[in-house]
C-alpha cells in the first residue's frame, strides 16, 4: 500500500508551524486519542519502566501541559519563546495496516529573554490516516543534547 | 571580624531578618564561598548504588573540583581527584563507566581504580628517587557515608559527617530510603540536568512560593476538573522545620495524602503494602506511605531529598547554576511502583516539567532584580515572631514562613565567618 509522501511532508510541516507559533490548540488537535509524546533523557533508547524521560506524556498529561501553557501564568513561557525550525532528511515507511512511520531531522532556533538557543534532533512520528490527513499516535524526539544541561524546554518540541 | 577579604563583613551582610543582595551577586563573595563552603564542609558527591560493581566509577564535583568516585576490586569506594599527578590532565573524561584503570591521555601514566599509580611510560627517565607509591591519584582528605549517600570533604579537619548531619537529618534520610521494603534505593534511573542563570543559593526551601510560582498547574488543572484549587495556605498541617546546622525541611509528611503518584497508578499495590507492613510494622509503614517517603529536605550545602528524587546543586558562577535531579528507584518493590514514581517525577520536574522551569525562571528574575541596588536588602523576616521549638528540639514555624531560608543563610554566614 502506498502513501502520498507529499501529504506526509505537508503534515509534518504543519505540525512544525503550529509548534513554532505556539498554536497549542491546533497542535493538540493533531493527536490521536491514545497518544504518546516522548522525549528521552540521557540516552535515546532508555526504558521508561526504569529510566526517567524528559517528556513521557499520555493524553491526560499532555492535556495538563497544554492547559498550563495556555493559562497565562506559566512563567517559563512568559514571554513565549520565538521559534523557527527546519525539517529535513524525511523518510517515510508505510505499514501493512496503512499507518505511516516518519523519521525526520529538525534544527530549531529559539529565542527568549535575549538568549538564543539551538536545538536539533531526529523525530519519529507514528501517523494514522484520518480522513484526508493524519493523526499523531506517537512522537518520539531524540534530542542531540538530551544528556546535556537544558535550561528551559517548555515550548513544543 | 574574621574575614580574609577586608571590607566584607558577613555579619553585616546576613542579619536576623534580612540579607544583603551582594551575597547573591558578588564575584568576590562567590570565590570565597567556594573555598569556605564547598572546600571545607561535607559535600554530597554521589550514591553508592551508582557504582554497584567493582570497577564502576562516576565523575562528580565538589564545588569547581572534578572528583572520581570509584569502587575497586575489593569493593572499597574511593574519592579521587580527577587529575594526573604528572602534568595535571583529567584522567577520566566520561561521566560514568567501568574501568580497572585510568590512563592519562597526555603521557600515558596509568592508575588503578583505587588510585595507585601502576605504570609510568618510559620509566628509565626517572631514577630510584622516583617512588610510584607517592604518585597515586590524590585521595580526598575525608570521605563519609550514610545509607549509601557519600559525602566528601576537601578539608582534612572539621566536624565528622555524623555531627554535620545529626540524628534529625538521618531520620529523614531513613524516611526516604525505608519506603523500600529491603531498605535500599537505586540511583540508576538517569538524571534531569537543569541549568539556570542565577545564584546557587536560590535553590532554597521555600513554602511561600507555591501558590505563585506554580500557579499555572494548581489553578488550571483544578479548575478544569471542577475542583477547588489546591493551595499552600499560611496555616495548614504543613510546617517549615529547621533540623540544625543549616539543614531544613518543608515538612508536609502529614498532608501528602499517601498516594503513590499524582499520575496513572495512584494506589500502592497490595502486595507492596503487605510486605512493607511485615518488615516495618503497620504504624511505620503507614507513616512512610503517608509521607510518600518524601522528607522535602535540604542538607546543607548541596543536597536535597525532594519527592522521589535526589537533587544536587552545583555552583558554576555567582549567576550560573546547575541542578541535577536523580529520581530514585526503590529496591524490592513491584516494577509498577518504580514506573509510577518516574512518571510522577517527570510531570513536575526537569527541563520540560510543569514546575522546575518556573522555579528557574523566577531565580533568573531574582538575579535581574538584584542588579537594582537602591535598596540592596532582601527581607527574610516572615514568621520571625512565631518560631517554636518542637518536642524533638527542632524549630518549626508555619509552612509559608521564611524559617528555612533564614537557617540556611545563617549556616552560610557562620561558615564564611570562620577564619
Amino acid at each position: 500500500m502506498g502513501v502520498d509522501e507529499k501529504k506526509v511532508e505537508h503534515f509534518i510541516y504543519t505540525e512544525a508551524l503550529y509548534m513554532d507559533e505556539n498554536r497549542y490548540d491546533e497542535w493538540f488537535a493533531l493527536w490521536a486519542q491514545d497518544l504518546l509524546y516522548w522525549v528521552p533523557a540521557n540516552i535515546d533508547d532508555a526504558d521508561p519502566a526504569t529510566h526517567v524521560q524528559i517528556i513521557y506524556d499520555d493524553r491526560p498529561t499532555l492535556e495538563d501541559r497544554i492547559e498550563r501553557l495556555k493559562g497565562g501564568v506559566a512563567h517559563a513561557q512568559d514571554p513565549k519563546s520565538r521559534m523557527r525550525r527546519l525539517i529535513s532528511n524525511i523518510e517515510v515507511e508505510v505499514e501493512a495496516n496503512g499507518d505511516v512511520q516518519v523519521a525526520s531531522n529538525f534544527n530549531l532556533t529559539e529565542i527568549r529573554h535575549g538568549k538564543q538557543d539551538t536545538f536539533a534532533g531526529r523525530t519519529f512520528h507514528h501517523l494514522r490516516p484520518d480522513g484526508d490527513s493524519f493523526k499523531m499516535v506517537s512522537k518520539k524526539v531524540l534530542l542531540v543534547n538530551n544528556d546535556e544541561v537544558i535550561d528551559n524546554l517548555t515550548f513544543l518540541i | 571580624m574574621a574575614t580574609t577579604k577586608p571590607g566584607v563583613d558577613y555579619s553585616y551582610l546576613v542579619q536576623e531578618d534580612k540579607v544583603h543582595g551582594s551575597v547573591f551577586t558578588s564575584q568576590d563573595i562567590y570565590e570565597e564561598e567556594l573555598e569556605r563552603i564547598f572546600k571545607r564542609m561535607w559535600v554530597y558527591v554521589g550514591h553508592a548504588s551508582e557504582i554497584p560493581q567493582p570497577g564502576d566509577y562516576r565523575v562528580t564535583w565538589i564545588g569547581d573540583e572534578s572528583v572520581i568516585m570509584t569502587r575497586d576490586e575489593d569493593d572499597q569506594i574511593h574519592l579521587l581527584a580527577n587529575r594526573c599527578r604528572h602534568r595535571g590532565s583529567a584522567v577520566c573524561q566520561y561521566e560514568a563507566g567501568n574501568a580497572s584503570y585510568f590512563r592519562c591521555p597526555y603521557h600515558g601514566w596509568t592508575y588503578s581504580n583505587d588510585g595507585s599509580l601502576t605504570g609510568v611510560s618510559f620509566p628509565s627517565g626517572y631514577d630510584e628517587r622516583f617512588r610510584k607509591e607517592e604518585y597515586g591519584l590524590s585521595k580526598l582528605p575525608r570521605m563519609g557515608s550514610y545509607r549509601g549517600f557519600i559525602f566528601g570533604s576537601l578539608s582534612p579537619t572539621g566536624v565528622s559527617l555524623d555531627e554535620h548531619l545529626g540524628d534529625r537529618v538521618k531520620e529523614m534520610i531513613d524516611l526516604f530510603v525505608d519506603l523500600s521494603p529491603v531498605g535500599e534505593i537505586e540511583v540508576r534511573a538517569g538524571v534531569h540536568k537543569n541549568g539556570y542563570h542565577a545564584n546557587w543559593k536560590f535553590v532554597g526551601m521555600d513554602g511561600y512560593h507555591g501558590n505563585f510560582v506554580h500557579q499555572s498547574i494548581s489553578l488550571d488543572r483544578a479548575a478544569r476538573q471542577g475542583q477547588r484549587p489546591p493551595t499552600h495556605p499560611d496555616r495548614s498541617l504543613n510546617l517549615t522545620r529547621s533540623l540544625g546546622n543549616g539543614h531544613v525541611m518543608l515538612d508536609s509528611r502529614k498532608s501528602r495524602g499517601g498516594r503513590l503518584s499524582n499520575r496513572r497508578v495512584a494506589e500502592w499495590p497490595e502486595d507492596y503494602v503487605r510486605e512493607l507492613e511485615r518488615v516495618r510494622g503497620k504504624e511505620r509503614a503507614a507513616e512512610l506511605m503517608q509521607a510518600h517517603g518524601d522528607p522535602h529536605m535540604g542538607i546543607y550545602p548541596n543536597l536535597q531529598l525532594i519527592d522521589v528524587h535526589i537533587r544536587v546543586t552545583r555552583p558554576i558562577g555567582p549567576a550560573e547554576t546547575e541542578v541535577f535531579m536523580y529520581p530514585v528507584l526503590l529496591k524490592g518493590v513491584p516494577p509498577e511502583v518504580n514506573a509510577a514514581r518516574l512518571r510522577h517525577h517527570e510531570w513536575f520536574y526537569g527541563p520540560a516539567g510543569m514546575g522546575s522551569p518556573d522555579d528557574n525562571e523566577v531565580f533568573e528574575r531574582n538575579q535581574m532584580g538584584l542588579t537594582a541596588n537602591v535598596d540592596p536588602w532582601i527581607i527574610l523576616a516572615r514568621g520571625l515572631h512565631r518560631e517554636q521549638t518542637d518536642t524533638d528540639g527542632t524549630i518549626i514555624s508555619n509552612h509559608t514562613d521564611e524559617l528555612t531560608q533564614r537557617h540556611q543563610i545563617f549556616r552560610w554566614r557562620d561558615e564564611m565567618l570562620q577564619g
